[in-house]
């Protein structure tokens, strides 16, 4: 049912996720040493609260967020802390890590099960800061941040349209734990005060519309929405304009037009961070491509090295491009021993057939990037204006507007790397402005 | 193609690429040339490919893609470009036009911008563009499908839609015909989302509406020439068009308003290479103009303007260039035929026409001069103020075709009311005996006087288009002979044939072999059909029987002997003004009331037949009346007149004059260039700018009848206007005159040519 979209650009993209959607997400043993960076998240890094030598168990907290804008790290093993220090990241930057050898005994602090119910707005806050929930869609923002907006909400919408090709972890959720999902939805209604909550799915996923309108049937302000398949519908304003109508105004935020958006594995982490009060130590994740003998999703501790995930996943043969994310909106892996992190929603491997290069041949003003750009940008004078240090007009025209979907890119008969263009256009007007 | 390969987000990307939309555009091309091979035949193939393997070949060369099978190919573009040049030529071309088309198009249209995605004007047009203005005689040169018979293309030719226009079974250029094979191509840009409808259908949609609203057939102003192709496969050039939806709409009105401003007000039959590359100069302001209005924005107050902005930088554009043409059209200009561009070559289809003065009017013709196909001359009658010069094209039966006012000197907003199509146009397709006033042609309110005198003017050219080109008409040529049987004779194959003609009411009744000696068998039917071919038509000037000639012959002769006794002895006659004159063409002069008053007096068999003023300087209003009634008079008469009562002096000064002329007659005027050469066709040759141009003269009487250009390698647009002002003159004065300004030397080319053709003394 239903086929909601948002009005202007957007496109058909391949979908390439029959490889996993199919296989139920398989749990993977615990690394031998757990490298987990002390920054995963949006915002300011943590503060290490352990000291090397010193012993933790599973789900204890070990970086202290400092800053409002930030969120804890915790112990994805048991064991000893090993050491402390910079290690390379999935873009090849270096970060602090604390390194943990796991003792392979996974003692864990005693969960305590809470009603939520009776708790107030800033004691779920807090419950969902401590258990360093962020967004685990790809962009990780803090949550709890999120669930005190700044305007009052009526809406929370989860987004489970998943329109990057390959990525099936949020689809395997929500097949396997609707209810934990509706209950995270529930827990950030009443964080927020929303009176209701929609559940937005492309409708490429029926079997999952089917189990969760099953699941929610007898909640009266929890519903489904099927969204058409085009993509970025799960693009946090599209999606609201495709499901609420409403339009996010520029520069603004969600909270703006009565609403906060959360992805489906965020709202399953608050369920384990409210109702468990467990810290964030591990998510699913997808490992698909066609250089990988195995793709299916995983469950995976943070921190775990990518290549013990690859290895997991039957290895990889002759790989030409490891992706961490999806293939539209993710960045390369640099480093094969750079652990999982919490905004990692898959791991691609992709053989030579999968992928296409950045060419950069001349521009022809076809205007396919204009008339395919879901913001009604021109990334086609963006781009330019940002190769050529125009950023001044690239302002004035709403560079700072572009929300990095890729998608001009992806339809460039030229195979310009526009979005790269403005990404870096972005950077630098970002940059201007926080010196002023 | 020579980037670099690199990897970055995002890793996946559409299949679609530049050969790959280049190819597309190449494939939805197809139809139309296959249309125009169908039509035209193998010179749409040729020419197509030569053009498509110069472009090719340049652009391989300068970008130095490799030479192989693929590479050379590139990104596609040039292939496309080529085969566009290719198919907005006409079918007629040299075949140096299409290769100098495409180079052009690639180097100038396209690499020296930067390659492609850097050019601001489209390729294609840019070369037909060049090709047009430096070499404007082959690049208008059209024909019809199948036959290739040269004519105009349909929005000359045609008067309103035809369903021919959808078939593309007109002439054109080669791609351009087919409404059907540009629709189909069409469809399949459309299908694979390489053309924004907006472009087309604000192109196409513009032009009907523009063209509605000016009181021409919209449906053929949009099919009849190169419009609709243009709409389809030019002004959707990506690289060459806005970006911006809002952009494209506007672009596509402005070249649809733009085409059809400059058809009907410009020289050129096709205003949509112009159109289009005038907006393509457009594309940054509009790209500038419509930008959309982001999500999660209102359209702010600037971009409301900005867009209002863009509308009316559309309308204004147009309009500034109609105001342009404006000025240059003929109202301002002095009142005189000389120095106004006669559009010969536009109007008539073709370079390849011939001049000839014929009872000292000089015609510009296609055809045989017992047959024409188009003739085109220019008129004059006395307007308002002054005389109106106007400018007729005819078909080979005396219909009009095209009718333009040249000069006026009457009111702006009254008298020059003219000029308009409104009133013009009624004129399209009537002949001399549908040219009443208010009742075949409405006048106009303001303009009765002018819009009368160019109706008078045409119905007086149209009948001496008539009498010029086929003698008198029938009923009148007759009414000069004296009843009565006469009998005459002519040598035949075995002897003479002896023939008599009976005359009843000045008309041929009867013709009767009385003699012969012919062969029998042979002969039989030439002298039993003969006699009634002759009755019937009442002229000797039948076809003769074949197989019969010279019998057939022998009778025609025999019987204009016959008639020759039969001539009506007109009033006058043997003892007219002009009796003992021989034939002639004679110039006097008279003194009128503010000086000489010239006249030609021209003298055949001893009677004058014409009369011209050639120079007079009194008060037009009293002077061309008093010239207007007495010069039928003198002629009809064949002698001198009393003076016109209100214009006295202006009378006796003609009378004078006339007089002057035929007794001064000892030195026929036309005594001049070729008074001491026997009749003839003389070649001559001499150098222009461009290379040896070759002409023929043709003398009759001692006097140069005709001047004909057979052959020169000058620029058509400079050397046209030279030989349409110089040989009509040379005609008239029997002299050389001055070369012309702008055009010396293909001027002194052809003085030289016809100096030496006088000189050899070699008839053909």
């Amino acid at each position: 049912m239903g086929n909601k979209t948002f009005p202007r650009g957007g496109g058909h993209i391949p979908h390439r996720k029959d490889a996993t959607k199919n296989k139920p997400v398989m749990a993977m043993p615990a690394p031998q040493q757990a490298v987990i960076p002390l920054s995963q998240h949006a915002g300011a890094p943590c503060r290490p609260v352990v000291k090397v030598g010193g012993r933790v168990k599973l789900g204890q907290k070990i970086g202290e967020a400092e800053q409002y804008v930030s969120a804890p790290v915790h112990a994805s093993v048991s064991g000893e802390v090993v050491e402390i220090t910079e290690r390379p990241l999935l873009d090849g930057t270096k970060s602090m890590c604390v390194i943990i050898e796991n003792d392979g005994l996974d003692e864990a602090e005693p969960l305590v099960a809470q009603d939520y119910s009776r708790l107030s707005v800033s004691q779920i806050a807090e419950l969902i800061r401590e258990a360093g929930v962020v967004g685990l869609g790809g962009a990780g923002f803090p949550t709890h941040v999120k669930v005190e907006p700044p305007k009052p909400v009526d809406t929370v919408l989860i987004n489970g349209a998943e329109c990057e090709p390959y990525l099936t972890c949020d689809h395997r959720l929500m097949l396997e734990q609707p209810h934990k999902l509706i209950e995270g939805l529930k827990i950030l209604m009443q964080a927020v005060g929303a009176r209701q909550g929609i559940i937005g799915v492309e409708v490429n996923k029926p079997e999952v519309i089917r189990v969760l309108e099953q699941a929610c049937a007898e909640q009266s302000y929890v519903r489904v929405a099927g969204l058409k398949v085009k993509y970025p519908q799960g693009a946090e304003k599209q999606l609201i304009k495709a499901i609420l109508g409403r339009e996010v105004p520029s520069g603004g935020l969600p909270a703006d037009v009565g609403c906060i958006v959360q992805n489906v594995q965020t709202a399953v982490a608050v369920t384990d961070a409210v109702v468990h009060g467990v810290g964030l130590y591990q998510r699913v994740i997808t490992v698909a491509g066609a250089a990988v003998y195995d793709p299916r999703n995983v469950l995976v501790r943070i921190g775990t090295p990518i290549r013990d995930v690859i290895d997991f996943c039957g290895g990889m043969g002759n790989p030409a491009a490891i992706i961490a994310g999806g293939p539209m909106t993710g960045q390369l892996v640099q480093d094969l021993t750079a652990p999982v992190v919490k905004p990692l929603s898959g791991i691609l491997v992709l053989s030579k057939d999968e992928i296409s290069y950045e060419l950069n041949q001349p521009c022809i003003r076809c205007a396919r990037c204009i008339d395919h750009c879901p913001m009604g940008l021109q990334p086609n004078f963006l781009a330019d204006w940002s190769n050529k240090g125009l950023y001044d007009q690239a302002e004035r025209n709403h560079i700072m507007d572009c929300i990095e979907c890729s998608l001009c890119s992806y339809v460039c008969p030229a195979k310009r790397g526009l979005c790269r263009s403005i990404q870096a256009g972005k950077q630098v007007v970002r940059a201007g402005k926080t010196a002023v | 193609m020579n980037a670099k390969q690199e990897l970055w987000a995002p890793v996946i990307r559409t299949k679609d690429s530049i050969p790959q939309i280049m190819f597309d555009v190449f494939l939805a091309l197809i139809p139309c040339w296959l249309a125009g091979l169908i039509f035209f035949g193998l010179p749409a193939l040729w020419i197509v490919l030569l053009s498509t393997a110069t472009a090719v070949l340049v652009e391989a060369l300068f970008m130095r893609y490799p030479l192989s099978l693929k590479g050379i190919f590139g990104d596609g573009s040039s292939l496309v470009t080529g085969v566009l040049v290719g198919l907005i030529l006409p079918p007629t071309v040299p075949w140096w036009i299409p290769i100098v088309g495409s180079a052009l198009a690639i180097t100038i249209g396209k690499l020296v911008f930067g390659g492609l995605g850097n050019n601001i004007f489209n390729p294609a047009l840019i070369g037909r563009a060049v090709l047009l203005l430096a070499f404007t005689a082959p690049m208008v040169k059209y024909v019809s499908p199948f036959d290739a018979v040269t004519e105009a293309t349909p929005l000359l030719a045609m008067r309103s839609f035809d369903w021919a226009l959808v078939w593309g079974n007109v002439s054109g250029s080669i791609g351009e015909t087919s409404v059907i094979a540009i629709l189909i191509g069409a469809a399949y840009l459309v299908f694979r989302k390489l053309i924004d409808w907006r472009i087309p259908v604000g192109y196409a949609g513009t032009a009907f509406a523009v063209a509605y609203i000016w009181g021409l057939d919209p449906w053929l102003a949009v099919t009849g020439g190169g419009l609709l192709f243009a709409a389809v496969f030019m002004a959707t050039d990506m690289v060459t068009s806005p970006v911006n939806p809002m952009g494209r709409l506007l672009f596509g009105c402005g070249c649809g308003l733009l085409t059809i401003l400059l058809r009907k007000y410009t020289s050129f039959p096709e205003g949509v290479t112009f159109a289009i590359l005038t907006m393509n100069a457009l594309v940054p302001l509009l790209d500038m103009l419509t930008v959309p209005v982001i999500f999660g924005a209102r359209r702010s107050r600037e971009q409301r303007f900005a867009t209002t902005i863009a509308v009316a930088v559309v309308i204004c554009l147009a309009w500034g260039v109609l105001a342009v043409i404006n000025r240059t059209v003929p109202e301002e200009v002095p009142a005189t035929a000389d120095g106004v561009y006669l559009p010969l070559v536009e109007t008539l289809g073709t370079d390849a026409y011939a001049t000839a003065a014929i009872n000292d009017k000089v015609y510009y013709f296609t055809g045989a001069q017992e047959a024409p196909e188009k003739v085109a001359l220019v008129g004059s009658e006395q307007g308002y103020h002054g005389p109106v010069y106007f400018y007729l094209v005819l078909d080979g039966s005396g219909r009009i075709e095209h009718i333009q006012i040249l000069t006026h000197s009457d009111d702006p907003g009254l008298g020059s009311l003219i000029t308009r199509r409104s009133f013009l146009d009624q004129f399209i397709g009537l002949d001399g005996t549908e040219l009443v006033a208010d009742v075949d042609i409405q006048g106009i309110t303001g303009a009765t006087i002018s819009s009368r005198a160019v109706i008078r003017g045409v119905a007086n050219e149209l009948e001496r288009f008539q009498e010029a080109f086929y003698g008198s008409a029938g009923d009148d040529a007759a009414a000069g002979y004296v009843d009565g049987s006469y009998l005459a004779e002519a040598s035949g194959f075995g002897g003479p044939v002896k023939v008599e003609v009976t005359i009843v009411n000045g008309r041929i009744a009867a013709v009767k072999v009385l003699e012969h000696q012919e062969t029998l068998g042979i002969s039989d039917e030439a002298v039993k059909v003969m006699p009634q071919r002759i009755a019937e038509a009442n002229s000797p000037d039948v076809d003769l029987v074949s197989g019969a000639t010279v019998t057939s012959k022998a009778i025609a002769v025999a019987v204009q002997k016959a008639l020759d006794q039969a001539e009506v002895k007109e009033p006058g006659g043997s003892q007219g003004l002009a009796a003992n004159v021989p034939d002639g063409v004679y110039r006097g002069k008279g003194a009128g009331f503010n000086g000489d008053v010239v006249v030609d007096v021209t003298v055949a068999g001893g009677r004058i037949t014409a009369l011209e003023v050639v120079e007079h300087a009194d008060t037009p209003l009293y002077a061309q009346g008093a010239f207007t009634q007495l010069i039928p008079a003198i002629i009809e008469a064949q002698e001198l007149v009393d003076a016109r009562a209100g214009a006295t002096f202006s009378s006796r000064g003609l009378l004078a004059a006339v007089e002057a002329a035929v007794s001064g007659a000892a030195v026929p005027s036309g005594g001049g260039l070729a008074g001491d050469l026997p009749d003839g066709v003389y070649r001559g040759r001499g150098t222009g700018f461009g290379g040896e141009m070759v002409v023929d003269v043709t003398v009759s009487g001692g006097r140069i009848m005709a001047i004909e250009v057979v052959e020169h390698a000058d620029t058509a647009l400079y050397a046209q206007g030279a030989f349409t002002q110089l040989i009509p003159e040379i005609i008239a004065r029997q002299e050389f005159v001055d070369a012309r300004a702008g055009a010396t030397f293909s001027s002194k080319g052809l003085l030289e040519a016809v100096e030496t053709a006088l000189t050899g003394k070699e008839a053909q």
